[in-house]
């Protein structure tokens, strides 16, 4: 099973951080890295507003036949999204991991900007690490 | 450490309730003490009627974390270079030096022992004072091949560079800098002055490894050659 | 008997300094110096700095024992290990008491410097620490 990309968006809806984990896969431009953030940032909020069920979440996961997308949201409005293949488990606790290492190696990093892109050496290495290691 | 601090200062809180309880009475012309013992507070407990040598839970390294990004960034206010700036973070680290020397010598060495050679306090340094702040001693202490009076102190993962990646901008910076004040810190309480810098020197297996050169001062050599 | 206590800073300096008597045999706990000796006291102290330093590179103890002598009077000395001195002059021969006398003022001084207000070598204001002095010395001399 195979973890794909990960996402990080700021509460504003800026991609902050794209990784992908797997060779092979297609490149898009870095304005469509932007577009598609802004757009799902964009639905999830849609999402949330439309939902016959009162103060529910936007979307958590979007289940396709290749890939199976996670979205898990922080307190303060970061979203964190992983592209897996559709068979991967447990994605939503791969992204509380990749959140707890987002607090260690970002938010504890004294040159790290809040809000701004996340360019961290030990943070990079961290998630590769850990990537590598998921089942 | 920390906690202890926190009790201080003892008196500044005792002050406030007798300002406010004495409203309805005159307002005294000054805190003499009698004043201050009028006021039904329970005494408040100062630093002094605590136990030294109980020691502090760990703390949390999430806070230390935190309280040091802090420091970091305060220390790249209103400076000019990274040397600057290394040269800031080292003060701070010199500050707590001199506290955490006596601290540890009246914890850990009962015998009411002064280091009086440069090895022996090295490895005070090393093991002693390394395992007080950070609960592991350094992982290697050498002597420079090239420099007689030049030491080095190896700690493969400095706690306090745990979280921080330098940007490349700053690839000169180590903020072990802190670390490196702490013993120098030391050095200096001890009769050794010595000038303590902190290099990064990576490797695949430890990417924060850091070597922290001691060079010891011409005095110091002095009186060695003199004691040998 | 009197007592006279100097606390010595790294670069010589004065940090703290008390004078007094003691409890022992229906002491009131004041000095009972002369008016001439009132005087000299800090400089004997201060004088016998060079004996100290003579001796710290020799022991490797803290406590120096009796270093000096001024007429009737003994000078004993305790180093710390960021080499702050102690000094006590006295007039009796009494090692074991003074040692342990030195160790809780040792105690009492990492406390001090404990405080985020103070660093070393400043001059030691503190009315606890003053009050806590007295009480040692009251407890062991």
């Amino acid at each position: 099973m195979v973890v794909y990309s990960l996402y990080i968006l700021n509460k504003a809806a800026g991609l902050i951080y794209q990784r992908d984990f797997n060779e092979g896969l297609k490149r898009l431009s870095s304005n469509d890295y932007l577009v598609l953030s802004g757009t799902f940032h964009a639905v999830y909020a849609i999402a949330s507003q439309i939902s016959p069920v009162p103060s529910s979440s936007g979307i958590e996961v979007l289940e396709t036949e290749t890939f199976r997308l996670q979205c898990f949201q922080t307190l303060t409005g970061t979203k964190f999204l992983l592209i897996s293949e559709p068979r991967q488990q447990n994605t939503d606790a791969i992204l509380r991991r990749i959140y707890e290492l987002y607090a260690d190696y970002v938010i504890k990093n004294p040159f790290y900007q809040i809000e701004m892109p996340v360019r961290c050496e030990l943070f990079d290495r961290h998630l590769a690490t850990y990537i590598r290691g998921i089942p | 450490m920390l906690q202890n601090r926190s009790s201080y200062p003892p008196q500044q809180s005792a002050v406030a309730p007798s300002l406010a309880s004495s409203s309805e009475k005159s307002i005294p012309t000054s805190l003499t003490p009698s004043t201050l013992r009028t006021v039904a507070t329970p005494r408040k407990v100062t630093i002094y009627d605590r136990n030294l040598n109980r020691r502090a839970p760990e703390l949390s390294l999430a806070a230390f974390a935190f309280l040091f990004n802090e420091i970091v960034q305060y220390s790249q206010k209103n400076v000019k270079g990274i040397q600057e700036m290394e040269t800031k973070l080292s003060e701070y680290g010199y500050h707590v030096g001199q506290r955490v020397l006596e601290l540890t010598v009246i914890r850990e060495i009962k015998s009411a022992k002064r280091e009086t050679r440069v090895l022996g306090l090295l490895q005070f340094i090393n093991t002693g004072i390394w395992k007080s702040i950070f609960g592991k001693p350094a992982d290697a202490l050498e002597k420079s091949k090239d420099q007689e009076d030049e030491y080095m102190i190896i700690d493969n993962d400095p706690i306090v560079n745990k979280y921080i990646s330098v940007p490349r901008e700053m690839s000169q910076l180590n903020c072990a800098a802190f670390q490196a004040g702490i013993v120098e810190a030391v050095m200096d309480g001890c009769q050794f002055p010595a000038r303590v810098t902190a290099h990064s020197v990576p490797t695949d297996l430890f990417p924060l490894k850091t070597v922290f050169l001691v060079k010891l001062d011409p005095v110091v050599v002095e009186r060695e050659r003199y004691m040998r | 008997m009197s007592f006279y206590l100097a606390i010595i800073g790294t670069k010589d300096n004065a940090v703290y300094d008390l004078e007094f008597g003691t409890y022992r045999q229906g002491g009131d706990g004041r000095p009972k110096f002369s008016a001439d000796m009132k005087q000299l006291c800090p400089f004997i102290v201060h004088s016998s700095l060079d004996i100290v330093e003579e001796m710290q590179w020799n022991t490797n103890v803290m406590h120096l024992k009796v270093i000096d002598k001024f007429y009737n009077y003994l000078i004993s000395s305790y180093m710390t290990a960021g080499n702050i001195k102690f000094l006590l002059l006295h007039e009796t021969r009494a090692d074991d008491v003074i040692r342990q006398f030195f160790v809780d003022l040792y105690d009492l001084y990492v406390k001090a410097l404990m405080s985020p207000f103070y660093s070393v070598d400043q001059p030691i204001t503190s009315a606890v620490f003053d009050q806590r002095v007295k009480m040692l010395a009251k407890k062991y001399l």
